[in-house]
Order: structure tokens, then C-alpha cells, then sequence
């Protein structure tokens, strides 16, 4: 089904340059999807924790060196919709950098300070 | 002698060098002061070491070596380095061979290890230069593609046995500037390539190692054959950096063992040195400065043996693990030395006086090692790259998962267990957020409530302990939440302030895998280890870094802890968790190595 997995793709790219602008401090529109990823600053390291982020969001185990291997938005993610369900990554466009969940509502340096001695002097 | 069968090599060779207070021993205090001071590679002492058969425990099993895991390999550099860097590190630049273990053919580990175990060859990393440093992506040393091979142009500096080697492994670029796939790794052999197609550059003359082979190596239209590469064309980053996860773990034992030298010389002096009619040691300033740098070892010993077994269990999390041990062992035993000489007073400046001057020397030699093989920053940066995960995955953790955790964490500290066979395969580049250490501390908090029960166990001890974890906990949960807060931006603009909380995360880990380590030992490694007082101490002195605590915890435990200083110092033991009998005046053993010759010079 072309225009499903043209929107597929669509869709993925979307998701990677506003997971991108959002990490590199970028506005979307201004990231090329042919254009090599280190153009925009993610170096070599950057670009493995990035897989990372996917993997969160598809719950599937990628490879490591995925934007090594396919270093533009377009061919990284032709590769993802070519091998992988990606779903997930429509449900997630809204919301481009997964926040992580809070549950600890207190700031944490002065959550820790004001522990004192943690009560083991008393 | 330890029961454990994991020392008993370490033990072996520190017998057979001999007492380093001997002029006569291999490697003793005078003679590696001399090759300090002329600057002269140590060959003799290299050759002798080869001779011992050592490059067999860098060589694995199945490539015909002796090498199963790391806590042995750790245990053989401290007894290397003890007395002297210059030389663990020369011989140890072997630990580079693991490039080809884990990547190379059958045909290309056949023939490295004949190189290592029987031809006594050594080997350098070519991976920075001048102009790029740490930036491998952009260098500019070439591989050009050829019929059968490649030919290499360009220059690799500073590099630790550049000249003296007989195989460069050198990272060159067959891509494009910048790409992460443009790097390729090749094993160079010298012997195959013509010698007017490299050059050496001149040795750099440095602060500390002196007697280091630090150059350089150069290639103008080098030819090397394609059975020189490791795996395919544009692989070179992945196993430079899977490289760097075993070496930078490992760069932890030449810490460990140059402190232990550090502490012992300190200790000769100040137990024998009156002023005010009590020894220096009886003084209680100086006492408490050299029960926190035997703490130190401690504290720091638990977390690289822990890492040294951990490559066996877990060596798909090093990317987290390495940096961690990477940066927190050798800073905070550079701190430790940096500490203790106020007590050795104005000796420790000289370079002739006590103990052969050896003092001066480690503080010199000992700094480059939180410095090579990925620096204090490159090593923060890459922990605090993968917080997220880290934060992520502690929140999902599962029953399932702790219990997975649990096992995990058994494996790998309980020291009277064998560990498997390292499987270099399972290196991974990033480590999906798993951290076992602390993410398993829940298991080591509930395993301390569970010791309430226990007769046996002083309690007192047991209930600052559950304080002092509660603590670690805190400080992880703040951390997580932290790091949830906060906004993550990729790139080298990293703020300091996160530097500082990936330097704090350190501290957490060590804690933690000092609880693991105390916990699944506590009947295996000695009254002093079980009694637990030196794990309430480093626990309080840790954390006194990162919240404010009283300055002590008890005088009392500090003063057994010093009893068992003197006690290892006394009876000449390494200062360790796992205490080695050092080598005795009487068990020098005579090698006649003049008609050695080294082939690769």
C-alpha cells in the first residue's frame, strides 16, 4: 500500500525532526530530511542515545548505529517503516520528546537537603 | 594467602618480582626510580615480564591465552603498578589485543596471539591526533581504497608505544569527515609493511611516565593489505568505542595499584617518625588522613571488582558502567594521594629520599590516568547522554525486573562464585537504561532490614547502614527527578551544572556497589570486611559529598579501621577488600634476563 506507507514515512520524519528541533534547540521547518544528521549538530554519540528515544516509543529493540547507518531523517526513517510497525510514533507526533513520567513532585536538590542527616545522628 | 582462586595469579607474580624495597628485585623502587630518571624505556623489566608467561592472562582461552575475566586481569596490573606505572602501563597497552579478540577472524587472533605469547610483541592504539584530539569522526588519517588492500596516509599522536610495537592499531577514515560510518580499524603489523612507507615521531617528553614510549606514528602511501582490517569497512567507531568500554574500566587498576604504594610509603614514615613523643601515626589528624585514603581503596575497590566481574554478567550496560569507574576510581584516587602527602611532609617533594623518592613519582605518573583513554569529561558526557534512559527504565522496573536485578547482583559481587566466561559480543553502544548497581538498591535495602534478624550482626553497625542507604535512595530518587524536570538538549554545550550531578551519580553508584559488595561477602572475606564498620565509614564518606553530614560517625570504628591498617601494613597486604600477601624480603626470585632480546624495537 504506497500511500500507506508513504504516510508511514511521512510520519516518522515528522516525528524525528520535532524529536530533533526539540534536542538541538531547532525550529522543525528548518531540518531537511535528506540532509546528513550531523549537519544539525548531533554527533556521532548523540545520535546512538537517539535510538534510544525510538526504542522508548516503539518498544522494539533497534540497532545501535541505526543513524550511523542511515544518516538522514529520510533514510532512517525509510529503514524503521520498511522493518518496523511504527504505529506508535503517529500516536506520539503530538508530543514529540516523551516526557518522563513525574511522580516525585519536590525539587530534587532541595528534596535531598532537606532530609538533615537522614536521622541517622539523632 | 587468599582462598580465592582468582588472586592466586596476582599473587604468584607479586612472589616472583620480589620485594620492591630490594634494589636486586625486578622493578624494585630503585631501579624503576632510575628508569624514571634517565628516561630510558623499561626493556629489561618489559622482557622479564614476558618471560613469566604474563601476556597469557591478556590472551583469552579460547585464543589460546589464559584469560577468563577481569577480576583476575585487575588483580595482575595492581601488582604491576604498585611498583611501578611507567611499566604496568608499557606492558599493559597489551589490553588493546581485546580489538581483535572480539572483532578479528579466527586467522587474525591465530596470529596475535602466536604475536603476544610468543613472540613477546607489544602493541599501541592509534586513535587521536594533533589536531583533533578526541574528535575521531574528523580526523584526518586516510584509508584509501586499493586492489587488496588500502593505503594510509597521515599521522596518529600522542600515542603509548608508538614506536616501541610491533602492531599499530589505527583508526582511519574511508568516509567522509564527520560520519560515524566513515571510520575504519586496522591492525596494523609493521613487519608486513614497508618501512619507507611509516615514519615515528620523535618521543614527547612528560610530566609523569617518563619512561614511557609516548610518540607518535606517521603513514605517507602506506600500502596494508585487507586482511589488516577488522570486520567491514566503516566499523571502526563501533569497536573503538566498544574497546574503550573494556580499557577505560580497566585503567581503574593502575590507580588502585599506585595508591597502594602511596599509602604504604606514607605509613612507613609515619609509623616510625616521633614528633611530641607519639609516632605521626598516633596523632589524631594525621591518623583519620590515612584511614580515609585506606577507605578510599575500599570503597573504590568495590566498585571496579564489581565492574571487573560485572563485564561477565552484564557487559551489554558498560557504556554506563565504564564511564562510571572510569571517572570516579581515578579521581578519587588521584584525591587520595593528593591527601596523604601533607603527612609524608617535605619527602614527599624529593626525589632521592625515602623509599627511593617514590612519592614524587606516583603523584606525577598517576595523574595521566583520569586523563588517557577518555578523559574526566569525555566520560561525565557520556553518562549524562543516557540519564534519561537511565531515569526511564528505574521507574518501569517491575517486580519481574527486580527480581532479574537480584540475581544479577548476586552474580556478579558474590566473589566466592566463579563468574562466566566475558563475552566481548555482548558490548553494547548504549546501555537502554539499564544501571543494575543502582537500580538495584532496593534489593540491598531490603536485604538489610532482613539482617535485623540476625543475631550474629552487630546492630548498631546494622542500623546506621539502613540510615545511610535510606540516604543513597533519596539521593537516587531526587536525582531521577531531577533529570525527569529537566529539559535535554543534545551537543557539547552540556551546562556545568550537569556535570556535577553526573559526578554525584557516581558517588550513588560506588555507594551502591559498596552495600552489594559488603552484603554478598559478609562470610567470605574476613572478620574486618564482616564487622561492616569500614562500610558505614566510606558509605558516610561518600555521602558527606553530596549532603552535609557530621565530619564522624564513630571514633570508635575509625579506630578499628586503622588497626587494620596497621595490620596489612604490618604484615605486608595489599590494602584491599581481597588483602594479597605481598612479596617478603626472603622470596626474590633471580632471573638472569641479559640475553633477553626484544623484537619489536
Amino acid at each position: 500500500m504506497p500511500n500507506s506507507s508513504m504516510s508511514n514515512q511521512t510520519t516518522v520524519e515528522n516525528w524525528l525532526k520535532a524529536q530533533l528541533a526539540e534536542q538541538l534547540s531547532l525550529e522543525a521547518e528548518a531540518i531537511k530530511a535528506t540532509e546528513p544528521l550531523t549537519r544539525y549538530g548531533l554527533d556521532s554519540i548523540d545520535a546512538v542515545t537517539m535510538v534510544g528515544d525510538i526504542e522508548d516509543v516503539l518498544d522494539e529493540e533497534l540497532p545501535s548505529t541505526l543513524f550511523w547507518d542511515y544518516p538522514t531523517i529520510a533514510k532512517s526513517a525509510q529503514f524503521l517503516v520498511e522493518n518496523y510497525d511504527v504505529s506508535a510514533l503517529a500516536d506520539a507526533k503530538d508530543e514529540p520528546v516523551e516526557e518522563l513520567e513525574e511522580t516525585v513532585a519536590a525539587p530534587v536538590a532541595s528534596a535531598g537537603k532537606s532530609k538533615g542527616w537522614g536521622g541517622l545522628f539523632g | 594467602m587468599t582462598n580465592l582462586e582468582q588472586y592466586q595469579t596476582a599473587e604468584a607474580l607479586e612472589k616472583a618480582l620480589g620485594d620492591p624495597n630490594i634494589p636486586e628485585s625486578v622493578m624494585s623502587f630503585q631501579k624503576v626510580m632510575e628508569i624514571d630518571e634517565t628516561e630510558a624505556f623499561p626493556h629489561e623489566e618489559i622482557e622479564w615480564l614476558y618471560n613469566w608467561k604474563l601476556a597469557d592472562y591478556y590472551t583469552p582461552t579460547n585464543c589460546g591465552g589464559k584469560f577468563t575475566n577481569f577480576e583476575e586481569f585487575v588483580a595482575i596490573v595492581r601488582v604491576l603498578c604498585r611498583r611501578d606505572q611507567t611499566t604496568g602501563i608499557a606492558f599493559t597497552t597489551m589490553f588493546w589485543s581485546f580489538l581483535c579478540w572480539m572483532a578479528g577472524t579466527e586467522e587474525q587472533k591465530a596470529k596475535l596471539s602466536k604475536f603476544v605469547r610468543e613472540e613477546h610483541g607489544a602493541m599501541c592504539l592509534g586513535y587521536s591526533e594533533k589536531e583533533h584530539g578526541s574528535d575521531l569522526v574528523n580526523g584526518d588519517l586516510t584509508a584509501t581504497k586499493v586492489p587488496g588492500g588500502y593505503l594510509l596516509n597521515g599521522e596518529k599522536w600522542p600515542i603509548n608505544r608508538a614506536t616501541i610495537s610491533g602492531i599499530s592499531f589505527v583508526l582511519a577514515r574511508t568516509g567522509e569527515k564527520g560520519e560515524a560510518k566513515g571510520l575504519s580499524l586496522f591492525m596494523v603489523d609493521k613487519r608486513e609493511i614497508a618501512d619507507s612507507e611509516y615514519y615515528n615521531l620523535p618521543k614527547i617528553h612528560t610530566h609523569g611516565i617518563r619512561a614511557s614510549d609516548m610518540s607518535g606514528i606517521g603513514f605517507k602511501n602506506c600500502f596494508v593489505p585487507d586482511s589488516m582490517l577488522l570486520l567491514k569497512e566503516g566499523d571502526g567507531l563501533e569497536l573503538g568505542l566498544k574497546g574503550f568500554q573494556i580499557t577505560r574500566t580497566l585503567c581503574a587498576a593502575f590507580s588502585l595499584g599506585a595508591v597502594d604504594t602511596a599509602l604504604r610509603t606514607t605509613l612507613n614514615f609515619a609509623s616510625e617518625r616521633v614528633i611530641y613523643n607519639k609516632t605521626v601515626f598516633d596523632l589524631p589528624q594525621p591518623r583519620r588522613i590515612l584511614v580515609d585514603a585506606f577507605l578510599d581503596i575500599l570503597l573504590c575497590d568495590c566498585e571496579t571488582i564489581g565492574a571487573a566481574r560485572g563485564f561477565s554478567v552484564i557487559p551489554q550496560q558498560f557504556s554506563v558502567w565504564a564511564s562510571v569507574v572510569k571517572y570516579f576510581v581515578t579521581t578519587q584516587i588521584e584525591n587520595t594521594i593528593n591527601n596523604i602527602y601533607p603527612v609524608l611532609g617535605s619527602r614527599f617533594y624529593m626525589r632521592d629520599e625515602h623509599d627511593f623518592g617514590m612519592f614524587q613519582k606516583i603523584l606525577r605518573d598517576n595523574s595521566i590516568i583520569s586523563m588517557f583513554d577518555g578523559s574526566t569529561v569525555v566520560n561525565l558526557h557520556a553518562l549524562m547522554l543516557q540519564f534519561r534512559q537511565l531515569t526511564k527504565q528505574r521507574r518501569r522496573r517491575q517486580p519481574e525486573t527486580m527480581k532479574g536485578i537480584a540475581e544479577r547482583l548476586e552474580q556478579i559481587f558474590s566473589l566466592a562464585n566463579p563468574v562466566p566466561a566475558f563475552d566481548a559480543n555482548k558490548l553494547e553502544l548504549f546501555g537502554r537504561g539499564m544501571d543494575d548497581p543502582l537500580h538495584g538498591l532496593e534489593v540491598a535495602l531490603k536485604k538489610l532490614d532482613e539482617l535485623q534478624q540476625n543475631a550474629e550482626l552487630n546492630q548498631e553497625v546494622l542500623s546506621k547502614l539502613i540510615n545511610l542507604g535510606n540516604i543513597v535512595l533519596e539521593e537516587l530518587d531526587a536525582h531521577d527527578s531531577e533529570i525527569a524536570n529537566s529539559k535535554f538538549e543534545f551537543g557539547h554545550d552540556q551546562s556545568p551544572e550537569l556535570f556535577e550531578i553526573a559526578k554525584k551519580y557516581c558517588t550513588l553508584h560506588a555507594s551502591a556497589c559498596c552495600l552489594h559488595m559488603w552484603l554478598y561477602n559478609r562470610n567470605s572475606l574476613g572478620d574486618f570486611f564482616a564487622q561492616g564498620e569500614w562500610l558505614v565509614l566510606s558509605l558516610h564518606r561518600l555521602l558527606r559529598t553530596i549532603r552535609p553530614l557530621p565530619y564522624t560517625i564513630s571514633e570508635h570504628y575509625i579506630e578499628n579501621v586503622a588497626q587494620e591498617l596497621v595490620k596489612l601494613h604490618q604484615e605486608n597486604k595489599s590494602f584491599s577488600i581481597v588483602p594479597i600477601q605481598l612479596a617478603e624480603a626472603n622470596t626474590i626470585k633471580q632471573e638472569d634476563n641479559t640475553n633477553a632480546e626484544l623484537i619489536n624495537v
